[in-house]
This record gives structure tokens, C-alpha cells and sequence, in this order.
């Protein structure tokens, strides 16, 4: 161990120590004769103090001295240094030199108002300035691109560019895979001829950049692999760097919320040692400037922990809508809110045709499914008709149709064909009005499956008969997704006395059964016919051949299916693309793209945005979106540019970055090969097994040496 | 005391005051103001002088004579009889020529001030005053006399007196001793800083003699608050002895030294029943005189 300085020529400061003694010695005042009568007194005084005297004046000179010694030497900033950090620190003669500059989204860091990158990129140019003119250098900028370094050249003013002219990034950066392109670049020809080969990393030490369980990058020379000296300049000069970020964020329909209610889940962390208690959270629904918070709630985050927060929002109305959830701002901003865009669910108008009215309620074949239809936070409205009613109705002003047990709808059969066809959604339940051959006669192209005969499961009452129960659920189909969990007993627990058997389709597009009755009958099947669907469930809609209207099942079910078959559940959720990676966009025919609006609410036109690597794809565009937020696509159409809401999408930070817990500087310098191999400037006292620097204990001696100063002259 | 009196008596004043005389009558009209006029005026045999009689005067002490020439009562006032001796022993050691401000009297001028200022007082009620200046040995004298025209040569003497030499009282002591021979005051005005450590004894012994001894200790400001922060190299004014000392460093413990001093003088007077007061030259002459005239008239009555 030995002592060395990070500013030794400020050692010569510690001359200065020697100010008292000169003082003494040339600067002396001479005492000024004065006769006085009393100088027995004088002579009597001085005799009983003079050991007391001698001994402050001793002490004083001596704190004196020491005090100017003590902060010279402060100043020049002595630090214990291991043999084999002083060895690595120490010049080896000429090193080829790769300045890796750490742009990863950590690094937009702000510790003491200014960015960690900043203070990283002062250090390269620093270390590049401190070069020799014979050594060779080069830089790779470490962001979100695969990292690559040109061969050290002695052109200065390029490397220099290169640094100067990188920016931090949003996305994440891995340091490993950059110091191996540093070693590659110091493998090659042209590094061959310095005798040194040094890897200069300006990084604020984020553990997240490091893959400390893979090997540690080597350098192929003629004489076999080495290992590089690598030193580490910590940007963040020992700084602790405390963080809180939403790292996720999820919307589920929650019906418990109201129509067009959601349930907003955010993910927060904090990367601090400090909890945090009752921090302020924001919903923010809109974006750009119709952006407005909704929602104000408070959270708490253990130190070092994550926790979640629930809020329940219910959006006034339907169609794309963009939210984000925010904690306060606080050093490193990128992750301090996410965004979700998402398509709200519009009001399905549902036409229920009762094909078995009953003036007794509970006998009324579309009692449960208009129940269902039109519960309080149900997006679905209903409008109720019986089957001769239906002639009259214009179909063009509904999403969907119900028909429930309805004889025959063979008059307006040509109506609901062109109805489905044109994009509307058709759910049809049997029940003792259907005869089946006749409908499959009058309705054949729409039904999914011709319909064949009645089978009888069991007779309700009978005793020792076996209702059936649905078999094979799709539960990954969008209408029936909603069913997980407990959920699913609802549904798996009907109990089904009577069906209609379906025969498999002779032509047209092969349905899809969503549902089977244990015997494998089919139970709910869906067809596609035109852009439209029609959705067809073997048994009834009331409780004359099942007992599903009065499960729990049935509601939900009911609401999902009008969704479903309204077109309105395809694409409700639209996932946040990870930062630094493509996002493509459709478009629809004749829009042109105009621009993107992005986060900062600045308009990049496609001009700037093919400069970024904007590409045309068909039917759209595909964009690398370099910050993360909500950006909204601006559209060109008829000659005119406008938002398209639609097309808005949200772009995640990498959680990553946001976990700003700091790397171990001895942990780093072993993975390197040791200190004989490695250094992390900064206040990485660690590396060095020290906990406390010797300039602070000096400047800690100086304080109290000058109140001790203070005392000798009170 | 009122302001108007003050201009008399400010120390700074008197010290613009080259001339004895002057301040002497400077300070002495200053006291007389501030006296109370007494009624009662002494009785004695020898006719001094006519006054116009009032009521509460004795009746036979009008005079009809008077009362025949101006047709009005006149009463005849009488001399007292002089019945003090009062010797003025003043201290021209070298130590009594310092002087802390120049703006201040020296010590050995406020010892002459007050002690002429004294004798005229003295004088002036008809008793005897003389002077018994003192160095290393007794310098000069001037015999005890009643007379008013007395106070020139002690005027005079005081006057050309000189600070020089050492201390030693005890000779004053031993002159009195010698040429006082029934009882009789003595004032001595000195800064006591003598090389002798029992001089007050010395001049205790005077009381056992049935002298009435009075202590006019006279020290400068400087010397009783030590107002030295530089390094002083200190001088001694009775030899040639010289300290170098950074004023800072000895005040306390030279403030600790005079403290103790000052009140074993105190004590010692009060053990040999010495009056004593504590003169300092920053001071008017009539915080001391004043007590001191008021102690004695207390005492005489």
C-alpha cells in the first residue's frame, strides 16, 4: 500500500506550512519600549503563567502549521493506493488507447443538475487529451446500435468528434459487448504496434450495463490472448444514484368501474435506500394538448423494492384513447411515467329479437341476455323487439343482432345476410320455436353449421339424468379470455338439458367452435360471413333447455359476445413498444404519413425521420422511436394532415436503465483481472479497501485545527 | 453632583492646567460649590469679622458700637482656634511621573493637585498644613503653618518636584516620627509601589503615635486595567531593570497579581485604621476630596 495523489503538483502547497515559521523568524514585530511603574507585577504575572504560556504558544505554532499543512495537502488529494493499482495507474510507456463512452439510458442521469453523460464524455475528452502523442486511440460510442471501434489512429481530431458528437440515449447499453469491441479494435494490425493496450470506459458503473458471468474481455496479440489495462472512470464520482420509475403499466377492462371502465395497474420501483412514502402519482388520460390529469393518488415503495398501484378509470367515451401513469421527477426522468395507447371499447347497439315473449318475466325467452346486455357497466345497449317486430326494423342501425328462439326469420333473412356481410354481428340461440331444418333451409348461408335435430341430455327434474356440461372451452378466443381462474367454474358448471345437434358445413369457410358440450356436440360456433360474424349457441337463451342465464357466466359472456361480434374486442390494448426497437404503423388507404409528434410534443416531419431510419413498408411505416413516451401520428389525407388517434402508440424505457444500483468498483476490477489489470477513478474507495479518503480526514484535521487555533487565542 | 461643577474637575480639564496655582483654585472652588455652607462658624476670642444680625444669633454677640455708627444690628464673628497640624506627604518616585494618556495628569500632578488643593482648604479654616515630599529619601520639606501665605512655598515645592529616584516612605515616616511632636494628620499620596513590602506597617506605625493617617493611593488607569495587546517591552521608571512581554498574554495574570495587591492594601489599611482612598487620574479630584472633607467634618463634629 502507498500513498499517492490524484493533483500532486498541489503537493508543493504543503510549503506552506512553513508561513508560521518564517513569520516567526523574519517577520517578528519588535516590542515597543514602554516605561511602566508596576513591572513587578509584570515580572510576578509572567512567572506564573510562563509554563502555561510556553506551552500554548508551542501548541499554537504547531496547530498553525499543521493547519496550512493539512489543507495544502487536502487539496492535493492523497489517497492509499494498492501495489498493484499504483502499478496499473503507473505508465507503461506507449498504450493504444480505446475510450468507451457509456450512452445507455442511466447515463441521462442528473446528479447535481448535471447529466451523468456530461460529466462521462468531460472525462473521455480528458483522458484522450491526456494521451501521449504516441500513443494511438479510438472511441466506441456504447448505446443502443451494435457497438464498433474503428483501429486506433493517431487522428486525434476524429476521436474527438466522435465523442463529442455522441448523445446519451434512452434505451438500454450493454458495456460487456462494448469493451469486447474495444478489444477487438485492439486486436487489430494497427494497435499491434504500441507496447501498451488500455481500455479507457467513462461509465456511471449502473450494474445493469454489466454481465459480470461471462468471460472478460481479452485482446488476440501475436504473442496470444491478453488482457487489456482497463480503467474505469466513474462518472458518478462515488455518488449513490436513487431512482424511482414506473416500470410497467397494464389496463384491464374492470366492469366493477362502470361502463368503459379500466383497471390501471402501474409497476413501481425504487432503486433508492431511502423508501418512499406517499409519493404523489398521476393519471394522465389524452395526449399532446388535450393531455389532462385525471387522477392524483399517492403510493409507497419499500427502499429497494417495487409495489403496485391500482387506480380504476372509466373513459367518458369510446375509441383510441392514450394514458399515462407519473410519479414526481425526479434525476433520471426517461422513466418517471409510461404511456398506453388503447382502444376503448365504443357502445354496442344491440338488436334482441324475443322469439318467445312471455308477459311473466322470468318465462320471457329475452329476459337474461337483455339483463345481461344492459347491466349498469355494460357498453352494450340493447333494443328489445319480438319476431314479427323484426320486419320493420332497419338493420343499418344496429351492431348486432340477437335472435332468441325466433321461428323463422326467412322475410328478412336477405336483410340479416347483407347485414352480416357488410361487417355486423349476428348471435343466434335456439330453443322449442326453431325448427331446424327450416332455418338451416332459410338461413343456411349465414348459420355456421347447418343445424340437423333436438337432442334431449336429460330431462330437467328427471331424477338419475346427467345435464350436459360444456367440454372443450376455447378459452383463448377474445370473447371467452375473460374467463380464467375461478372464473372458468361459472362457465364449466352450466348444466345443459337440451340442444340443437349441428352437421359439419358442406362448404364455405371452416367455423370456429369455440365451445363443445361434453358429448362433443358443438355448443357455441362462430362463422365468419363477409366482414361480419355471426356467433351461434345450440341451445336457449333462457332457462327452457339450460340453466346457463342464471350462472355467474352468463352475463360477462353475453357482453363479450355483443364485443366480439360488434368488432369491438380486435385490437383493444395496444402493447408499448420497447425503446430501440421498430414500430410499424398501418395506414389506411390514401393516408400518407406527414409526421410524428413525439413525447416532447416537438413534430418531426418524415424528412428528419428519414434521416433516423424511417422506413416504408407495405401499407405503412416502420420507425425506431429513440425516446420514450407517447408519439402520435400525423396523417395526411384529402390534402389535409391531422392526428389520427388511432395510429398513437407508446413507447416503454428499457427497465433496465432504470435500475440505477451501482456496481461494486472492487467487484468490476476483478472481473477485469484484478488490480493489477484494472483502476476506477473517482470516489471509488472501494476498489481500494478504503472507507474513508485521506484528503477529507485531512480536511477534517484542518477544521479542527484551526478551532483549536480559535481556543489557544480566546 | 450637578454637571454644571463638572468643567472645574474633568481630569482632562486640570491637565490643560499647566499651573499649580491653577488648579488648585480651579479644584478648590469646584469643592467649595459643592460643600454645604455651614451655619455655624467657630468660636474663638480674636475678632475676625461683622456680620448682619439674623434671627437665631446669639444676642450678645451684637455689636452695639457697630449698632450706634450705622443704626443696624451687626454680629461680631470670631477666628477658631487652630487645632490641627496636617502633614503633606507626597511620593517623587520615579514610578509617580507615569502617565497612561497624555491627555491625563501624570501621577506625582495628580498627587500635587490634590495634596495643594488640601492645604488651601486647610488654610482656609485656619489650620496648619506642610509638606513632606519623598523619594529615596525625604526630598524637601516645608514645616506645618497656619497661615494663608503659607500655601506659596508648598505650592512651590510641589511644583519644582521632579519624578525620579525610588520609593521609600518609610523615610517620610521616620521624619514625622522625628519632627511631628504631638498629634497630628498626615496625607500621604503615594502609588505605594515600594520596594519595601511592609511600607504600609511602616506607616501604620504613625497611628500608634496618635497621628491621624489618611492614604491618598494614586495610581494611573493603565495600571489598574493593563490595556497592552502588542509586545511591550516594559521599562521600569525607578531602575533599570526591563521586561519583554506580549500584553496579551500577561494581562490576566497581571490583573490577578494588582487585584490581589490592591486589596491586601486595603486590608492592611483598614487592620491599622488608615484612611484610605484610591485615586485615579482618569478621575475628577473631587470623588476623593469630597469623601474625604465629608469624613472629616463628620468627625470633627
Amino acid at each position: 500500500m502507498s500513498l499517492g495523489f490524484v493533483n500532486p503538483l498541489l503537493v508543493w502547497g504543503a510549503l506552506a506550512a512553513a508561513v508560521p515559521i518564517a513569520i516567526h523568524l523574519f517577520f517578528r514585530r519588535r516590542p515597543r519600549p514602554t516605561p511602566f511603574p508596576a513591572i513587578d507585577f509584570i515580572l510576578r504575572a509572567r512567572r506564573e503563567t510562563e509554563r502555561r504560556l510556553r506551552l500554548r504558544k508551542v501548541l499554537l505554532f504547531a496547530a498553525r502549521t499543521l493547519l496550512l499543512a493539512a489543507v495544502a495537502l487536502a487539496l492535493a488529494r492523497p489517497r492509499l493506493e494498492t501495489p498493484g493499482a499504483a502499478a496499473a495507474a503507473a505508465p507503461r510507456g506507449p498504450s493504444a488507447t480505446v475510450i468507451v463512452l457509456d450512452a445507455s439510458g442511466s447515463m441521462r442521469y442528473r446528479l447535481d443538475g448535471r447529466p451523468l453523460f456530461e460529466r462521462a464524455r468531460a472525462d473521455a475528452l480528458g483522458a484522450l487529451q491526456a494521451l501521449s502523442a504516441e500513443e494511438p486511440a479510438t472511441a466506441v460510442i456504447c448505446g443502443s446500435a451494435p457497438p464498433f471501434a474503428e483501429p486506433p489512429s493517431f487522428d486525434r481530431a476524429a476521436v474527438r468528434r466522435v465523442l463529442e458528437r455522441a448523445e446519451a440515449e434512452a434505451a438500454h447499453a450493454d458495456l460487456g459487448a462494448c469493451v469486447n469491441a474495444a478489444a477487438r479494435a485492439l486486436s487489430t494490425p494497427e494497435a499491434q504496434g504500441a507496447a501498451g493496450k488500455r481500455i479507457v470506459i467513462a461509465t456511471d458503473l449502473a450494474a445493469s450495463a454489466w454481465r459480470l458471468d461471462v468471460p472478460p474481455a481479452a485482446i488476440e496479440t501475436p504473442q496470444g490472448r491478453a488482457r487489456p489495462d482497463v480503467a474505469v472512470l466513474d462518472a458518478a464520482r462515488g455518488a449513490p444514484l436513487p431512482n424511482a420509475a414506473v416500470l410497467g403499466l397494464e389496463a384491464e377492462p374492470d366492469p366493477a368501474a362502470g361502463p368503459r371502465g379500466y383497471r390501471i395497474t402501474a409497476q413501481l420501483a425504487n432503486h433508492g435506500k431511502e423508501p418512499l412514502v406517499d409519493v404523489p402519482l398521476q393519471l394522465v388520460v389524452g395526449a399532446g394538448k388535450e393531455a389532462r390529469t385525471v387522477i392524483r393518488a399517492f403510493a409507497n415503495v419499500p427502499a429497494g423494492g417495487a409495489a403496485k398501484k391500482q387506480l380504476s378509470y372509466a373513459f367518458p367515451a369510446g375509441g383510441p384513447a392514450a394514458l399515462s401513469v407519473a410519479l414526481p421527477q425526479d434525476a433520471l426522468r426517461e422513466d418517471d411515467a409510461r404511456s398506453l395507447a388503447l382502444v376503448v371499447p365504443r357502445t354496442v347497439k344491440v338488436l334482441v329479437v324475443d322469439g318467445a315473449p312471455s308477459p311473466v318475466r322470468f318465462r320471457d325467452e329475452a329476459t337474461f341476455v337483455e339483463s345481461a346486455l344492459a347491466s349498469a357497466a355494460s357498453p352494450v345497449r340493447p333494443t328489445l323487439v319480438d319476431a314479427e317486430a323484426l320486419q320493420a326494423q332497419d338493420l343499418a342501425a344496429f351492431d348486432v343482432v340477437f335472435l332468441l328462439n325466433v321461428r323463422s326469420p326467412a322475410a328478412k333473412a336477405g336483410d340479416l345476410t347483407r347485414f352480416v356481410e357488410q361487417g355486423g354481428g349476428l348471435f343466434v340461440a335456439l330453443g322449442d320455436q326453431v325448427d331446424p331444418e327450416e332455418w338451416t333451409k332459410d338461413m343456411g348461408p349465414l348459420l355456421p353449421m347447418p343445424l340437423h335435430v333436438v337432442k334431449t341430455a336429460a330431462e330437467r327434474g328427471a331424477s338419475g339424468a346427467r345435464a350436459a356440461r360444456f367440454g372443450d372451452v376455447d378459452f383463448d378466443h377474445p370473447a371467452l379470455s375473460v374467463f380464467g381462474g375461478d372464473a372458468r367454474e361459472g362457465l364449466l358448471g352450466v348444466r345443459t338439458f337440451r340442444y340443437v345437434l349441428a352437421k359439419p358445413a358442406a362448404r364455405g369457410p371452416a367455423p370456429r367452435i369455440l365451445a363443445t358440450f361434453d358429448d362433443g356436440a358443438p355448443a357455441l360456433v362462430e362463422g365468419r360471413r363477409g366482414k361480419g360474424r355471426v356467433l351461434l349457441f345450440t341451445s336457449s337463451a333462457d332457462r327452457d333447455w339450460t340453466d346457463w342465464p342464471i350462472r355467474t357466466s352468463f352475463l360477462p359472456a353475453m357482453q363479450r359476445f355483443a364485443g366480439w361480434l360488434a368488432g369491438g374486442l380486435d385490437d383493444r390494448r395496444d402493447a408499448p413498444t420497447a425503446i430501440g426497437t421498430a414500430r410499424a404503423v398501418r395506414l389506411e388507404e390514401g393516408e400518407a404519413l406527414a409526421a410524428l409528434v413525439g413525447p416532447d410534443g416537438r413534430e418531426r416531419r418524415t424528412s428528419e425521420l428519414e434521416r433516423e431510419g424511417l422506413r416504408e413498408v407495405r401499407g405503412g411505416f416502420e420507425v425506431v422511436p429513440r425516446e420514450p413516451g407517447l408519439w402520435q401520428v400525423k396523417v395526411r389525407a384529402g390534402g389535409q394532415e391531422r392526428l389520427a388517434p388511432r395510429l398513437a402508440f407508446a413507447v416503454a424505457p428499457d427497465p433496465r436503465e432504470s435500475d440505477t444500483r451501482r456496481l461494486e468498483p472492487a467487484e468490476l476490477t476483478a472481473w477485469f483481472g484484478g488490480a493489477a489489470h484494472a483502476t476506477v477513478e473517482g470516489e471509488a474507495r472501494a476498489s481500494r479497501g478504503e472507507e474513508v479518503p485521506l484528503w477529507s480526514i485531512l480536511l477534517v484535521m484542518g477544521v479542527a485545527l484551526f478551532l483549536v487555533e480559535g481556543l489557544l487565542l480566546a | 453632583m450637578p454637571e454644571a461643577r463638572r468643567p472645574l474637575l474633568d481630569p482632562a480639564a486640570l491637565a490643560r492646567l499647566g499651573n499649580l496655582r491653577l488648579r488648585v483654585r480651579s479644584i478648590a472652588e469646584g469643592i467649595l460649590t459643592g460643600l454645604h455652607r455651614s451655619p455655624h462658624h467657630g468660636q474663638s476670642v480674636e475678632f475676625a469679622e461683622h456680620k448682619e444680625y439674623a434671627p437665631g444669633d446669639e444676642i450678645k454677640h451684637i455689636d452695639w458700637k457697630a449698632y450706634g455708627k450705622f443704626d443696624k444690628y451687626y454680629v461680631k464673628r470670631f477666628e477658631q482656634e487652630t487645632n490641627l497640624r496636617a502633614y503633606l506627604v507626597v511620593d517623587a518616585s520615579g514610578s509617580m511621573g507615569y502617565r497612561g494618556h497624555p491627555d491625563r495628569m501624570s501621577k506625582l500632578e495628580t498627587a500635587s493637585a490634590l495634596a495643594a488643593t488640601l492645604a488651601y482648604l486647610l488654610f482656609r479654616q485656619q489650620d496648619a498644613a506642610g509638606l513632606v515630599l519623598v523619594q529615596g529619601a525625604v526630598a524637601g520639606a516645608v514645616p506645618p503653618r497656619a497661615s494663608a501665605s503659607h500655601l506659596g512655598p508648598i505650592v512651590e515645592a510641589l511644583e519644582a518636584a521632579r519624578p525620579e529616584g525610588g520609593t521609600r516612605l518609610a523615610a517620610a515616616v521616620d521624619w514625622i516620627v522625628e519632627h511631628a511632636p504631638r498629634r497630628s494628620s498626615v496625607l500621604v499620596f503615594s502609588d505605594l509601589l515600594d520596594p519595601d513590602e511592609k511600607v504600609l506597617r511602616k506607616i501604620a506605625q504613625l497611628g500608634l503615635r496618635k497621628h491621624d493617617v489618611t492614604l491618598f493611593h494614586v495610581l494611573d488607569p493603565a495600571e489598574l486595567e493593563f490595556p497592552f495587546d502588542d509586545p511591550t517591552l516594559f521599562l521600569s521608571m525607578e531602575d533599570g531593570r526591563q521586561v519583554e512581554a506580549h500584553g496579551r498574554d500577561v494581562r490576566k495574570g497581571y490583573l490577578e497579581v494588582m487585584g490581589r495587591w490592591l486589596a491586601e492594601v486595603r486590608r492592611t489599611a483598614a487592620e491599622a485604621d488608615i484612611d484610605y482612598a484610591l485615586c485615579r487620574t482618569d478621575r475628577p479630584p473631587d470623588e476623593v476630596l469630597l469623601p474625604f472633607l465629608a469624613r472629616r467634618e463628620r468627625s470633627a463634629a
